[in-house]
């Protein structure tokens, strides 16, 4: 894959991602930390024809990014926690609806207001459920300034395939954090758009809706012809308001299998100087994601040359959560230690698909990054 | 699939089907053509009925009033609508006053 | 031949869902006439609703339709619209969704100009949800939520639209429907934010309690507040406080549309023209 040296930052990089996706529309409001994100990509989008608006609030941010999303263009929305609180119930509409758009979220410190200009990893909980109602949040989460880029340009693969909105989350340190990263070139994201599937038959026959019992809704662009019908509420094949038993029964049913049937096409993580574990006693797993795993890996360099053998787990995707593959490393090692910025967001679903309850964890919360130094002292002070 | 195109030598027609008794038409008719009729098979206990379509003066009222597509008015360059009568005018309101139905003997 | 409004309707959805009498199936009506007059494919039109009675009518006619969330209808349009600029774009929203749940983006859709036709259908009441007071029932009036009254102040919906700046502004009622369809073409040929407050009855929700419990007395309650703009313009200020004018209330032709402004920013980003200047916007008469 050709790749280009880029110095910027990562909301920068974001907005970048969006509009070498293919991205056509960005409808966003304010919110710090994610606000460069707009920034930038106001002044990208119009460079490239695309369209780019900052929306009266939150709510309209999302709701013009669905409608664009609609009418079938890419289209992203960008905001911090609070945003998404406010955007979630539309958020819930592009699930039922089956509309793709990617929505990035740069994480602060929760609940409410917070703390706007720190770090936080508080909102994992929030991305896999953001709206009421049974659906499968797709989340990805950057680790590092490339994955900014490279994670956005995936989720509109993603949100493509599986015709519904997908969540990116940052955080307040890769999102301002200023640097080198190696991404790959327009050309190699423009080479890589899957765009979405389309119907080409008879508009008389056409069921956007009417589509096998785990696949994805066949949502033709707006304005060609297909004239159809969205809507939040339960729907039947031609996306009409129904309450009939069976078919409100099958499409629930659908949107969780047409992810949770295919959830290995998303799957993506991150084995760091795991390769050497084959279960003797000392060694370490350390579980982490997003600007955490790069402490954990500098911390990781530390504890193997103290003679300590550690590794990191990191998921990248990280709803649905890869289960099997956590399994395999929590069935493998005893001493296993979770490190978040909150309290036990992930760990819960370690817990969860590992079925143990004696995991270690580090957890932050007072709006400070973790250092490498604190991931080896926890691992000294507690195996 | 509505009736669209006129029926032979008619004024005013109905479509059963769709419509839900609402009595607006009834209301606008300013030459009681309309009037409603008992029918225990529809959910208000009455259905429309054209009594009087001779005497319709086309000012397509009832169409434009009716929500649901239910009840249509020749064009008038294919049918030619009467002028509006004292006698129907005396009907319409008698209609409207006995709760849209035809009073007896009228 | 009687007009034909099956060529616009999903036949397969008829009956509507709304009650007997009903003001939105004629105000959908004239919203059907209006764009058969403009002569618009229906492929190139796009219908947005909300939640409400008045949500529903998306899914009843054959145009690229999209029911969305409770308030949020201008907020979708909008994106619609920017993306295509060059196709129509109609909402259609009650007076909650409009005026309460998504007043600001009733605010904002009109301060931009964007091209979106707004049609309120402003019956006083929140009816689909069984009579709860909305931004327009009057004061003093029975709903469920103030059973001994309503204390609430009443919204002028037209007013808030010209203060915040759309450039067509107008006020009918479902007594006369020639009159709405003629609003309506109107407002879809005006290019700019095109604000429609259509007068309904709800009988049955609004009525039932408030002495007008058939559609006709409930409009004949609207016919006796609403009075031609330009006969409300000869009356007394104390005249005109509990009375709604009709008609065009406001047409402002010469305020730019918002897509259209976009593609400057679209040619300055593209160096096709100098950068915006507040010179360009200056206020003249």
């Amino acid at each position: 894959m050709k790749t280009r040296e880029v110095i910027s930052t990562g909301n920068d990089l974001a907005a970048l991602a969006a509009v070498d996706a293919g991205c056509k529309f960005f409808g966003g409001y304010p919110i710090t930390p994610s606000s460069e994100v707009m920034h930038t990509i106001s002044d990208l989008l119009p460079q490239r024809g695309g369209y780019a608006i900052q929306m009266e609030d939150e709510i309209a941010g999302i709701c013009a990014t669905i409608g664009a999303a609609m009418s079938g263009v890419r289209a992203l929305t960008a905001t911090s926690g609070p945003g998404v609180s406010l955007k979630a119930e539309n958020l819930g509409l592009a699930q039922m609806a089956e509309v793709p758009m990617v929505l990035v979220n740069v994480m602060r410190g929760g609940p409410s207001t917070g703390l706007p200009t720190r770090v936080s990893q508080g909102d994992i909980r929030q991305a896999r459920n953001p709206s009421h109602g049974d659906y499968r949040s797709i989340t990805l989460c950057a680790g590092n300034l490339a994955e900014c880029y490279t994670e956005v340009v995936r989720a509109f693969n993603i949100a493509d395939r599986f015709m519904q909105p997908v969540i990116v989350l940052t955080d307040e340190t890769l999102g301002h954090m200023h640097g080198k990263a190696i991404i790959p070139t327009q050309e190699e994201v423009e080479k890589g758009v899957v765009p979405r599937k389309t119907f080409d038959g008879n508009p008389e026959e056409y069921r956007p809706y009417g589509v096998g019992e785990d696949e994805p809704a066949v949502l033709n662009p707006m304005f060609k012809g297909y004239r159809y019908h969205f809507t939040g509420l339960h729907h039947d094949a031609k996306g009409f308001p129904t309450e009939e038993i069976e078919t409100c029964r099958k499409l629930i049913q659908r949107l969780e299998d047409k992810v949770m049937n295919y959830a290995e096409e998303i799957e993506y993580n991150e084995e760091f100087m795991l390769d050497d574990f084959n279960g003797e006693e000392g060694e370490v797993l350390i579980i982490a994601y997003g600007s955490v795993s790069l402490a954990a890996k500098e911390a990781i360099r530390h504890l193997r040359k103290d003679g300590v053998k550690a590794g990191l787990f990191r998921p990248i995707t990280l709803w649905p959560s890869p289960a099997k593959r956590i399994r395999h490393f929590t069935d493998m090692v005893k001493n296993v230690l979770c490190v978040e910025l909150n309290i036990r967001q992930y760990t819960e679903e370690v817990e969860r698909v590992s079925g143990r309850l004696d995991l270690e964890g580090l957890y932050k919360v007072n709006g400070r990054p973790i250092s490498p130094f604190e991931i080896v002292e926890k691992v000294k002070e507690v195996f | 699939m509505s009736v669209v195109t006129a029926p032979k030598d008619t004024a005013v027609w109905v479509d059963e089907e769709r419509c839900k008794a609402c009595d607006v038409c009834v209301s606008v008719c300013p030459a009681g053509v309309l009037a409603m009729r008992p029918e225990p098979s529809s959910t208000l206990g009455a259905m429309i009925t054209i009594i009087a379509p001779q005497d319709c003066i086309g000012c397509y009222d009832c169409e434009l009033h009716c929500p649901d597509f239910a009840i249509f008015v020749a064009d008038r360059k294919e049918y030619k609508f009467s002028k509006i009568k004292e006698e129907a005018k005396k009907r319409a309101e008698l209609i409207k006053k006995n709760n849209y139905r035809l009073p007896d003997g009228v | 031949m009687a007009f034909n409004y099956d060529k616009y309707l999903r036949l397969e959805k008829m009956p509507t869902l709304w009650c007997w009498g009903c003001g939105d199936g004629v105000i959908l009506k004239a919203l059907i006439r209006a764009i058969d007059k403009m002569g618009w494919s229906k492929d190139d039109v796009c219908i947005v609703s909300g939640i409400g009675c008045s949500g529903r009518t998306s899914s009843y006619v054959d145009f690229n339709t999209v029911h969305t969330t409770h308030g949020r209808t201008v907020a979708y349009a909008t994106g619609i619209k920017m993306a295509n600029p060059d196709k129509h774009v109609i909402c259609v929203a009650g007076d909650g969704d409009a005026l309460a749940i998504g007043g600001n983006h009733t605010i904002h859709g009109a301060r931009r100009n964007i091209d979106i036709n707004f049609i309120v259908i402003n019956n006083f009441i929140y009816g689909l949800t069984n009579s709860q007071t909305s931004p327009t029932t009057p004061q003093g009036m029975w709903t469920v939520s103030q059973k001994v009254g309503n204390i609430d102040p009443t919204f002028d919906a037209c007013k808030l639209a010209i203060a915040s700046g759309a450039s067509f502004v107008g006020r009918e009622t479902v007594l006369d429907p020639k009159k709405i369809e003629k609003l309506f073409i109107n407002g879809f040929k005006h290019k700019g934010f095109s604000f429609f407050d259509i007068m309904s009855n709800c009988h049955v929700n609004l009525g039932r309690k408030n002495q007008m419990a058939n559609a006709m007395e409930n409009l004949d309650w609207i016919d006796q507040m609403t009075i031609p703009k330009t006969k409300y313009e000869k009356l007394s200020d104390e005249e005109k406080l509990n009375k709604f004018p009709t008609g065009i209330l406001k047409q402002d032709e010469s305020a730019r549309e918002y897509c259209d402004m976009y593609q400057d920013v679209i040619d300055a980003h593209q160096g096709k023209r100098k950068k915006i200047t507040q010179d360009e916007f200056k206020k003249k008469i």
